[in-house]
């Protein structure tokens, strides 16, 4: 590698021109000037490609090749992923979809999450009680990389395994609706119903209508979801606290299908203890218990006050007293508020409780009602 | 590591040229595709005689069958799904004739649709479709999500068990839907949506209720076809729904209370109904008349029914209305005890609520072998042994799980291509009804599982890849590899000795040109100063002395460029090269050579050979100069896996037990060492000297056999088929 020095040349550009880069980066090398690292490189990678024998012309061939087939490839890529949002996604997973209470969730989460352009995958199992379907829809989530998860679990215990998957993987995720038992941490949060003021508004209801005496049946009684547990609990506490002339004479668990429920409520009015009112304490209990009623024509002489929306029109023409209806709306809100905190910089709340709604025949028109039962996740 | 032309770059560019051509191959072929227009006729005959046989469908949920012309759904799965055609059809219209299963939900028609899943409205797309819960024809879209665009009232009503024909159009931003009765009344349900989905498949789709489609047809749409299916109706944007039904009057509280009416009072049941389990503590020898209630489990070839407590048959049933599978029926009948469960003969079944199904309890195929689980649904894993399908396409796998065999029955055709084609040793994860009836057992296995359809099958987990045919494989790729490696290293090893070779060569070249020419001209001169000194003169004894020490320093060049040149080993081989250069050193002299050779000659590695070669050369030297032998007798011994040279002389010999051996004998141990051969040289004052190198002859273990099936004809005879 020879050295043409500069001294010496009339015009130094015209010295430059002549030069090749080798050249230059030894002169540069041999005067003061410091040597760029870019330079450095460009001037190792022409070393190699001298090294390796190869002339101008190949190389150029060869990267236009290279060029050739990365843009192909990159073309082509392009067009089997063109659907792909480029917004970051977050995985909305609640117990099942299509149904007044999750909907109303939906409408939640898509009106914040447009907020804080986040794009939802929206999904669920097609039947309440799939709790593999909903594993496998967490599953698949995991396995896209989105962003972030909320879920509202089917059972609590069978969910903590795949959840604590994701936390592994960095993925951020919000529980709604049930306390799973995790501890809550910087990237776990809880979203929850207020069960105990759920059942007190309830239990005040009842006693409201019963004037404070009388008896009662609690159909639905959980077992397995610690949120419908709850309700019983605070159901019992709040009518021995503050209704002690009011007697729980009858309760029942919850049973999967209206169906089951609808003969349970039978059985309780033909052969049961006599009761003045009916609480219950799930969506499927709550149309079961009216089915009962209505069959044996006693829904003006017994009221009912049920849990979540899921019937809501008979409350209208007084059939139904009154239902304790979850705010999903609210808690899709909250949820994803958490979660867009969560990926724009960290969470700093971990649990949030969001209020229920008692819905009766007064307010059943009200804009808070209203709010609460917003199925148009479609609105802008 | 110069590169003095372009041949590295042959095989990388090929594998670029090869990957656009097919990158442009399957550009083209996706062009096709998207180009292929919508044209689709199926009468779901899947015999000999079907004129209109249409593959390619693909389910997400729902239990579908190809029955008499028609495909069923006879789940009622929320939002079941069975999608055809391709995701770039843009204008078109299907229609088919629809009949709904039960009273509590809608069937129809998905349009232009794209990534769809299993789950409720799990897909971007629209869909129009009856629905017999408020007797109307829906039109809305579904973007993983619902938005219902129009109900419009259907006269005189949507009822289960009657047939409707359902037309859909897509044109533009325009969709439109007509749902005609067997009186010919038609409702027309149309919507411009601006921001619409362009493109996507079609699909068959129920909620919440089973359904039937027969005649599906679908072909390219015109506006031409539109206006005629409006009517004059003008498609406009979709109004908003209210959140909770407004009740202003009558008939509205009739119209959103009708559906709870006809649930609550399909569900009057008896309420003194008999659990499935306590059929068991029924007297045995007594009919007994009664009522079960329970959930459709299975349909076909027997129905099942299961309520908390166990799971009955109840064949050759009487029902009102089809049943479905999730169906909550009432069944009345005479129980009759079987081994390990009951079944309900002169049955007769009532509906009394939809879409309840029960979830499969999960049991190991070993529980289920107790027959503890017999008439329930269960799910359980094995391992696929077998696939079978039957004359009347019914498929029947055979699975291993532990110590229990059993076998998995679907018995309808499956319209949809998943999961056909398990891989034998596949783990599947089985949903069905576990049966121990011997018609389904043959009384060889403990239990059969009666799978609603083949969907009921899923993979879990491919066959391991340990299986005797990848090992095989394994080890003849890690043997060639070897082998390749182990030729590339002898190729490295040769042309470096092939080097080593040429140099001395050259050397030896060089030494004749100069050093030995050199002897040459100085002992001629040194002979015509001897010839011109005076005869007996201190002068010409001088001559003379020195005379004798260039001759002798000649002939020892000449030797030592004797042993450097190599000969011609390779081609003559090792035993005529040693004779040779035994003749070449003892030139001129009275030296008697003698050579032979015992066992079959064979190719020796050059290494070896040239090493022998040496050896050999420095012994008949040493003998030349020390031991002045009248006979040198070369012997060369092939073994089978070994080769011996042995250069014995006459001459006076040495003493062995010397302190130091001579720099030829270190010499002859230092190249012995190289190959691993084992050198012993055995002399005594007197009675010659005898030098014995033997060495092994490195061969892998596939050289070794290659070479000797060559030598036995062992592969012409495998290639002749005589082997």
């Amino acid at each position: 590698m020879n050295g043409t020095p500069l001294e010496g040349h009339a015009n130094t550009s015209v010295a430059i021109s002549r030069l090749n880069m080798v050249q230059v980066y030894h002169i540069l090398k041999c005067s003061s000037q410091a040597v760029p690292e870019g330079f450095r490189r460009v001037i190792r990678f022409s070393k190699l490609v001298k090294k390796l024998g190869l002339t101008r012309r190949m190389l150029i061939r060869l990267l236009l090749t290279l060029g050739g087939a990365t843009a192909a490839l990159g073309v082509w890529s392009g067009t089997l992923l063109f659907h792909r949002p480029a917004q970051p996604t977050i995985a909305v997973i609640p117990r099942t979809c299509g149904t007044w209470l999750w909907e109303a969730e939906h409408t939640g989460v898509e009106r914040t999450a447009r907020g804080y352009g986040l794009y939802v995958y929206w999904n669920a199992p097609m039947r309440e009680d799939d709790v593999q379907g909903q594993i496998d829809i967490l599953t698949r989530a995991i396995g896209r990389r989105v962003k972030g998860i909320i879920v509202s679990p089917v059972e609590a215990l069978p969910l903590r395994t795949p959840i604590h998957d994701a936390l592994d993987k960095g993925i951020p995720v919000v529980v709604v609706g049930t306390d799973l038992g995790l501890a809550p941490n910087e990237h776990l949060a809880y979203v929850l119903n207020d069960e105990r003021a759920g059942s007190q508004m309830a239990a005040r209801r009842i006693a409201a209508l019963l004037h404070g005496r009388g008896s009662v049946a609690i159909l639905g009684i959980g077992k397995q979801l610690t949120s419908t547990a709850d309700r019983a609990r605070y159901l019992e506490t709040t009518l021995a606290d503050e209704s002690p002339g009011i007697h729980v004479v009858f309760r029942s668990l919850a049973l999967p299908t209206v169906s089951q429920e609808q003969q349970g409520a039978e059985k309780l009015l033909l052969d049961g203890p006599h009761v003045d009112a009916i609480l219950a304490l799930t969506e499927a209990s709550t149309r079961g218990a009216f089915y009962a009623l209505t069959e044996f024509k006693q829904t003006h002489t017994k009221p009912l006050v049920g849990f979540d929306q899921n019937i809501l029109v008979p409350i209208r023409t007084g059939e139904i007293d009154s239902v304790v209806i979850q705010n999903t709306y609210q808690m899709g809100r909250e949820a994803t508020k958490l979660m867009a905190e969560e990926i724009h910089g960290g969470a700093t709340r971990q649990f949030v409780i969001v209020q229920p709604e008692l819905v009766t025949r007064e307010n059943i028109d009200s804009d808070a009602v209203k709010e609460t039962l917003d199925l148009a996740w479609f609105k802008k | 590591m110069r590169i003095r032309n372009a041949r590295w770059l042959f095989w990388p560019g090929i594998s670029v040229l090869a990957l656009l051509a097919l990158g442009a191959a399957s550009r083209l072929a996706l062009l096709e595709w998207a180009n292929q227009k919508p044209f689709f006729h199926d009468d779901f005959n899947r015999g000999p005689n079907s004129h209109a046989y249409q593959g390619g469908w693909r389910a997400y949920g729902g239990t579908w069958q190809v029955v008499n012309g028609t495909m069923r759904n006879i789940a009622d799965d929320r939002g079941a799904k069975l999608m055809n055609g391709n995701t770039h059809w843009h204008n078109y219209m299907v229609e088919a004739d629809i009949q709904l299963l039960s009273e509590t939900g809608d069937a129809g028609f998905v349009i232009r649709a794209t990534q769809e899943e299993v789950g409720v409205d799990s897909y971007h797309g629209y869909f129009a479709g009856l629905r017999d819960r408020d007797d109307t024809l829906t039109l809305g879209r579904a973007d993983f999500g619902w938005h219902e665009f129009r109900a419009n009232p259907v006269h005189p009503g949507v009822y289960p068990g009657v047939w409707y024909h359902l037309k859909v159009i897509a044109f533009e931003c325009t969709l439109a839907a007509s749902a005609t009765t067997d009186t010919g009344e038609t409702t027309i349900a149309s919507v411009y949506d601006p921001q619409c989905i362009e493109k996507g498949r079609f699909g068959l789709q129920s909620y919440s209720t089973g359904a039937v489609w027969r005649n599906v047809e679908l072909r390219p749409a015109t506006e031409k076809d539109l206006l005629a299916l409006l009517g004059g109706q003008v498609p406009t944007a979709p109004d908003p729904l209210p959140s909770v039904p407004e009740i202003t009057n009558a008939e509205a509280y009739q119209r959103d209370t009708a559906p709870m009416q006809r649930e609550f009072l399909d569900h009057q049941a008896d309420l003194h109904a008999l659990s499935i389990a306590s059929l068991r503590l029924l007297a045995p020898n007594q009919p007994s008349h009664v009522t079960i209630h329970g959930v459709v489990t299975l349909v076909s070839p027997v129905l099942y029914v299961q309520d908390s407590s166990g799971g009955i048959a109840i064949p050759q049933a009487h029902t009102v209305k089809p049943v479905q599978i999730g169906d909550a029926v009432e069944a009345t009948g005479d129980a009759e005890l079987h081994d390990f469960s009951s079944a309900l003969r002169n049955a007769s079944v009532r509906l009394l609520w939809s879409h309840t199904p029960v979830p499969p309890v999960a049991v190991t195929a070993s529980q289920a072998a107790t027959g503890a689980f017999d008439a329930q649904f269960v799910e359980t894993e094995g391992r696929l042994v077998s696939e079978q399908h039957t004359s009347g396409n019914s498929a029947v796998l055979k699975l291993l799980e532990g110590s229990q065999s059993f076998v998995a029955i679907a018995e309808s055709p499956s319209p949809a291509e998943s999961p056909h084609g398990f891989k034998i040793g596949s783990r599947l994860r089985l949903r069905g009804i576990c049966v121990t009836d011997q018609l389904f057992t043959q009384n060889e296995i403990p239990f059969a599982l009666l799978m609603r359809s083949v969907e009921d099958a899923q993979m879990v987990e491919s066959p391991p890849w340990w299986n005797a045919q990848h090992v095989i494989e394994l080890i003849v790729a890690i043997l060639t590899l070897s082998f390749g490696l182990q030729m590339a290293y002898m190729s490295v090893k040769r042309s470096r000795l092939h080097a080593v070779i040429e140099e001395r060569e050259r050397l030896a070249l060089e030494m004749h040109d100069t050093l030995a020419q050199s002897f040459a001209g100085l002992g001629f001169q040194l002979e015509a100063l001897c010839g011109e000194a005076a005869p007996g003169s201190a002068m010409r004894t001088q001559l003379e002395s020195t005379v004798s020490m260039v001759r002798f320093g000649h002939m020892e060049a000449r030797r030592n460029i004797a042993a450097m040149r190599p000969g011609n080993l390779e081609q003559a081989g090792l035993a005529t090269a040693l004779e040779q250069a035994a003749h070449t050193i003892v030139q001129g002299g009275a030296i008697a050579i003698s050579m032979s050779v015992r066992g079959e000659m064979k190719q020796i590695p050059l290494r070896i050979g040239d090493t022998l070669f040496r050896i050999g050369q420095e012994a008949i030297a040493n003998a030349v100069r020390h031991a002045q032998p009248r006979a040198i007798h070369l012997r060369l011994i092939y073994g089978r896996r070994s080769v011996k040279l042995t250069v014995r002389d006459d001459g006076h010999g040495f003493s062995t037990s010397g302190e130091g051996a001579g720099f030829g004998i270190r010499g002859m141990k230092r190249r012995a060492d190289g190959i691993g051969a084992i050198l012993r040289i055995r002399s005594s004052p007197g009675h010659g000297t005898s030098v014995a190198v033997r060495a092994k002859l490195q061969q892998t273990m596939i050289s070794s056999w290659w070479s000797h099936a060559a030598r036995k004809g062992l592969l012409r005879r495998w290639w002749n088929g005589k082997a």
